[in-house]
């Protein structure tokens, strides 16, 4: 293949893609060239020497242009005549690479004599030591004498806060760039340059607040030295004496793979505590990366707020009781009921959710079971054309289409904010289409600014002129052009400023859009084609694929009879007609959608902490961790992801499923569960997409590129190497038959007068667990009101006013802008308000 | 403001370059000509109108010496110092500027009059000893034609009619610029 070129590393032949820098390649084949200013996601800069070898080429006779040839026949190899960057350098036909020569040996030991000029060599009090790439190549290359005196070493400030998550110890900088292009090249945050030249040379934040990204903590994965530490981690522990547990981010859709670093510590009674949280390398949803919401927002774990026994209400007040006391009294509870009904969170595991819903539908034949903070509809949609199975966002590029609509990915989503960002950097096509600009909007090719209320028009109005070849030259028009004759097309969609059923409409049409048959294939049920949902949560996903819903089962077969949704729930707890509630990880009151527990007979809460509803409960079930239990998320490209104990439970929490299949075994749902691997087994019976996984398929691994992990830290950072499985996405519908155009109801506006309030989301908005986070507690998202100044007239920027809509009151701070349309309100560091509420807004006088 | 002020000239000069950001050294300059060095707030104010983020500005302040980040005299004597300039007796002379200153590099007279800084390599190595003070060479320098200079800029300052303007020197390079 003419794509391929052949060459020569010390001794090794290999065949790697054109184009590819030595330095890759050499790695490709177990050959480690250090590096320090090379990484193999950013653009190389050959800046820092460390990568220098031998790199010959065939010599060719410049009369006849014949390949000139050595006694022995062997081609006549030319080596010129000084070494030269790996990194920089592209393989060649022919090529030959000496990594192991005296020449380069000794270059090696001279550079790091130089890198050690101002190095600190403070390793024993440094954060990096035992995984500094400096210290692993000085060992391996140093010299360990220096010619230089000691005394002339630059002095320079050790602990410079860049913003409230990073620090910078400025003389163990070796000024690689990496965190730099990194910001520039990946994140697209451009809040770190250097600073003065020469030795001085220093790294600089000028934002506000500085270091102001959502990607920061990956800059202290890659820095080659121990120069940017975190404030999570920093001084925390050393790296050797730290556990690694495989697990997956509970705090989005996307389901980044994660590694929790702990150790036992004295001061928890000698039970493991989390140090730090790495990202684990999975290159179809996190590569190696992750957001620093994912990152910093453990400590809720090791609250001492969390729940540790069961509790009852005697006498008016909540005491603690033994386990059997409250599964009897809870048993006996829901089957007295007159009526019961479930409600949960979106971040339970695909096992709590099986056990969930077969406690309802097996053990109290009901099928009143929906989510909390139901915002986005779809499910059954994204099961029939969902992106396929085996799909990676970074194989788009050009020629390729990705089409967003109603959501702010870089506050939802980040990771996929920041693959679909490089996808169009790659030259994809990139359609964005929303009430307001997001940061998506500058990458976009066709950037459609919709009226929030006309969303889902606008999507039917482009599905249209898609479906029809138009020679219409308006922006719709080149947009569904640009769309429609992608080699590719991957469509997400979200619920910014968008009630349920609008998000139902929404996927149905963007379905329609992706069903299109013009020239080549549709653009679903072949890889890297498909719908993506924007869920609100982490395992939303496995709540729609495991009958959290009133009027579907598990595999998306409709129920017999459709039960009560969330709403007909709050309205019956109000009005005493539902008689029993139970809630598992879910705080409807907190969230404003009840008042108070109105008539409910019984409330039982199972949860992590005292919320707002637990507060008002006769029996609570104290609920372990993520981090504390095994399970499995289904994150919004339907991949089935299974994350594993880090540490110990807290008191005497159970996990959830467990808690459920006792409290089933004792309403008639059958025995009790064991192990979470066989609760897994029986669910895929049961959600026959699930079909063929288990916990060990869910386990593998395969081969990644770039290879991280190995025992030299500075190719490709301290992100960990996945040994623990990249799970198994679904097959959705389209992958093995053909699904028709979805029927569309007719246009539905639920619009009201009044001020439309949009919800838009923010990464760190207030909720119970982030809450906890004593990194991100600074930069929490300040609760904010955007207004266009033709509607507030009566109001200033930075007037304090009440916004009240049918569910909630907020105080939030006026913004006036013209950023936001008329007759629109933006409101921002607020969870799960509803999509179309209408605002009605007071100043609050000083 | 110099986005209010200077609204036609920060046009014209944004014009000029197929991206906006090039725009940044000469924003600059101009800010650093309203006031007198490029503050924190001047830096703040060119990131806003060339959509920039403040740090890209302030990592050029740092890489320029043409660019001050502190406040500086009314005449800033920039010598050279690096190795041409230095064979031929820079350092000596940055010694005798400074002593008959009474002040030391990046420091101002007390009257305000005349920094003194030290930057590498203007481009006039042959005609070294040299500095450059408001864009203008002066070069073959010794003592007394030290002095001569000294003599000359507080005669402007006192009598308040600066016999050079920085904007016209700019102008000068915006011709240049689009030739
Ligand atoms: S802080 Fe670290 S990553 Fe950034 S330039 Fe310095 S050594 Fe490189
Ligand atoms: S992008 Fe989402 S899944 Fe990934 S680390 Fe951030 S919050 Fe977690
Ligand atoms: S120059 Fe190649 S790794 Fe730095
Ligand atoms: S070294 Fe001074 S001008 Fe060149």
């Amino acid at each position: 293949m003419s794509d391929l070129v052949t060459l020569t590393i010390d001794g090794t032949e290999l065949s790697v893609p054109k184009g590819t820098r030595v330095a890759d390649a050499a790695k490709s084949v177990g050959i480690d060239i250090p590096v320090f200013c090379h990484h193999p996601k950013l653009e190389p800069v050959g800046a820092c020497r460390m990568c220098l070898v031998e790199i010959g080429m065939p010599m060719r006779d410049r009369a006849t242009g014949e390949p000139m040839l050595n006694e022995d026949g062997s081609p006549k190899i030319n080596f010129g005549r000084g070494l030269q960057t790996s990194c920089t350098a592209v393989v060649g036909e022919g090529m030959v690479v000496h990594t192991d020569t005296e020449a380069v040996t000794d270059v090696r030991g001279t550079l790091l004599e130089f890198q050690l000029v101002n190095h600190p060599l403070d390793c024993p009090i440094c954060d990096k030591g035992g995984e500094c790439p400096l210290q692993n190549l000085v060992m391996d290359h140093g010299k360990m004498e220096s010619r230089v005196y000691f005394e002339d070493k630059r002095r320079s400030d050790k602990h410079v806060s860049l913003g409230d998550l990073i620090f910078l110890d400025r003389e163990r900088c070796i000024q690689c760039a990496r965190c730099i292009r990194f910001q520039d090249e990946v994140a697209d945050d451009r809040v770190l340059q250097f600073h003065n030249r020469g030795v001085n040379l220093e790294i600089v934040t000028m934002s506000d607040p500085g270091f102001d990204s959502y990607w920061s903590g990956n800059t202290t994965d890659i820095c080659p030295v121990g120069a940017l530490t975190t404030a999570d981690f920093r001084f925390g522990a050393r790296p050797w004496e730290m556990t690694p547990s495989a697990s997956i981010c509970s705090q989005c859709a996307v389901g980044c793979n994660m590694t929790v670093n702990t150790r036992r510590e004295a001061r928890s009674g000698g039970k493991p505590v989390i140090k730090r949280i790495l990202p684990r390398q999975n290159e179809a949803v996190n590569e190696l990366w992750l957001c620093d919401k994912g990152r910093f927002t453990h400590d809720y774990v090791a609250s001492p707020e969390r729940l540790t026994s069961p509790m009852m209400r005697k006498d008016g007040e909540l005491v603690a009781v033994s386990w059997d006391e409250a599964l009897n009294a809870a048993a006996e509870g829901l089957q007295a009921a007159s009526s019961v009904a479930g409600l949960a969170g979106q971040r339970l595991s695909n096992e709590d959710y099986f056990m969930l819903q077969k406690l309802f539908r097996k053990g109290l034949k009901s099928g009143n079971l929906d989510v909390n903070n139901r915002q986005i509809g779809g499910g059954d949609v994204v099961a029939q054309v969902g992106i396929a199975a085996g799909s990676d966002l970074q194989q788009l590029g050009k020629g390729d289409a990705i089409l967003v609509v109603a959501s702010d990915l870089h506050e939802e989503a980040p990771l996929w904010w920041l693959r679909v960002k490089q996808a169009a950097d790659r030259g994809a096509a990139l359609v964005v289409i929303n009430g307001r600009s997001t940061r998506l909007s500058s990458h976009a090719t066709h950037n459609l600014q919709a009226d929030s209320g006309d969303i889902v028009a606008t999507v039917r109005q482009l599905v249209s002129m898609a479906k029809v070849e138009t020679d219409g030259t308006g922006a719709l028009d080149a947009a569904a052009e640009t769309l429609i004759t992608a080699n590719n097309l991957v469509a997400f969609y979200g619920y910014e400023g968008l009630s349920y059923e609008e998000t139902e409409s929404l996927a149905k049409a963007l379905a329609n859009l992706l069903l299109i048959q013009m020239d080549g294939e549709p653009h679903v049920g072949r890889m890297n084609n498909g719908l993506i949902p924007v869920w609100p949560y982490a395992n939303t996903q496995g709540a729609w694929d495991m009958g959290i819903h009133p009027a579907l089962l598990p595999s998306y077969k409709a129920a017999k009879m459709t039960g009560m949704d969330a709403v007909a729930m709050f309205a019956g707890a109000a009005d005493g007609s539902l008689d029993a509630l139970y809630v598992v990880g879910a705080d409807p009151i907190g969230d404003g959608w009840m008042a108070d527990r109105g008539k409910l007979g019984l409330l039982i809460v199972q949860e992590l902490f005292m919320t707002k509803t637990a507060v008002t409960a006769d029996i609570i079930f104290p609920a372990q961790s993520w981090a504390e239990r095994d399970g499995t998320f289904t994150n919004g490209e339907r991949r089935v992801q299974r994350y594993y104990p880090a540490i110990r439970p807290a008191g005497d929490s159970r996990p959830d499923w467990q808690i459920l299949s006792q409290l089933g075994e004792r309403v008639g749902a059958g025995k009790a569960e064991t192990v979470t691997s066989l609760v897994f087994r029986s669910l895929t019976k049961a959600a026959r997409q699930y079909k063929g996984m288990d916990y060990r398929s869910l386990g593998q691994v395969e081969a990644q590129w770039p290879v991280v992990g190995g025992d030299d830290r500075y190719y490709g950072g301290n992100a960990f190497a996945n040994t623990a499985g990249l799970g198994k996405q679904w097959a959705a519908v389209a992958e093995s038959k053909a699904v028709k155009q979805f029927e569309m109801d007719d246009a539905v506006s639920s619009r009201e007068d009044g001020l439309l309030l949009i919800n838009a989301a923010s990464l760190y908005t207030a909720g119970t667990l982030i809450d906890k986070s004593a990194v991100l507690a600074p930069r929490m998202a300040k609760i904010t009101l955007t207004i266009n100044p033709v509607d507030a007239t009566a109001y200033e920027d930075g007037d304090t006013l009440m916004v009240r809509t049918d569910r909630v009151t907020v105080q939030a701070t006026a913004v006036v802008s013209d950023d936001v349309m008329v007759g629109t309100a933006v409101l921002r560091g607020v969870k799960a308000m509803n999509g179309t509420a209408v605002a009605r807004l007071s100043k609050i006088k000083e | 403001m110099i986005a209010e002020k200077y609204a036609k000239e920060i046009e014209g000069i944004i014009a000029r370059y197929p991206s906006k950001k090039s725009a940044v050294l000469p924003l600059m300059h101009l800010a650093q000509r309203e006031y007198g060095y490029t503050s924190e707030s001047a830096m703040k104010e060119v990131a806003s109108i060339l959509d920039l983020d403040p740090t890209q500005v302030l990592s050029l302040a740092g890489f320029y010496t043409m660019f001050y980040e502190e406040p500086v005299g009314k005449y800033v004597l920039e010598i050279c110092n690096d190795l041409a300039c230095a064979l031929r007796g820079a350092d000596e002379f940055v010694d005798m500027a400074c002593k008959k200153l009474d002040i030391t590099p990046e420091e101002t007279t007390d009257d305000g009059l005349f920094t003194i800084k030290t930057v590498m390599c203007l481009g006039a190595c042959d005609r070294a000893p040299m500095l450059q003070c408001n864009m203008s060479f002066e070069e073959n320098l010794n003592e007394e034609k030290f002095d001569a200079l000294l003599g000359r800029l507080r005669a402007e300052a006192t009598a308040g009619t600066p016999s050079f303007s920085v904007a016209e020197k700019m102008a000068s390079y915006a011709v240049k610029d689009g030739a």
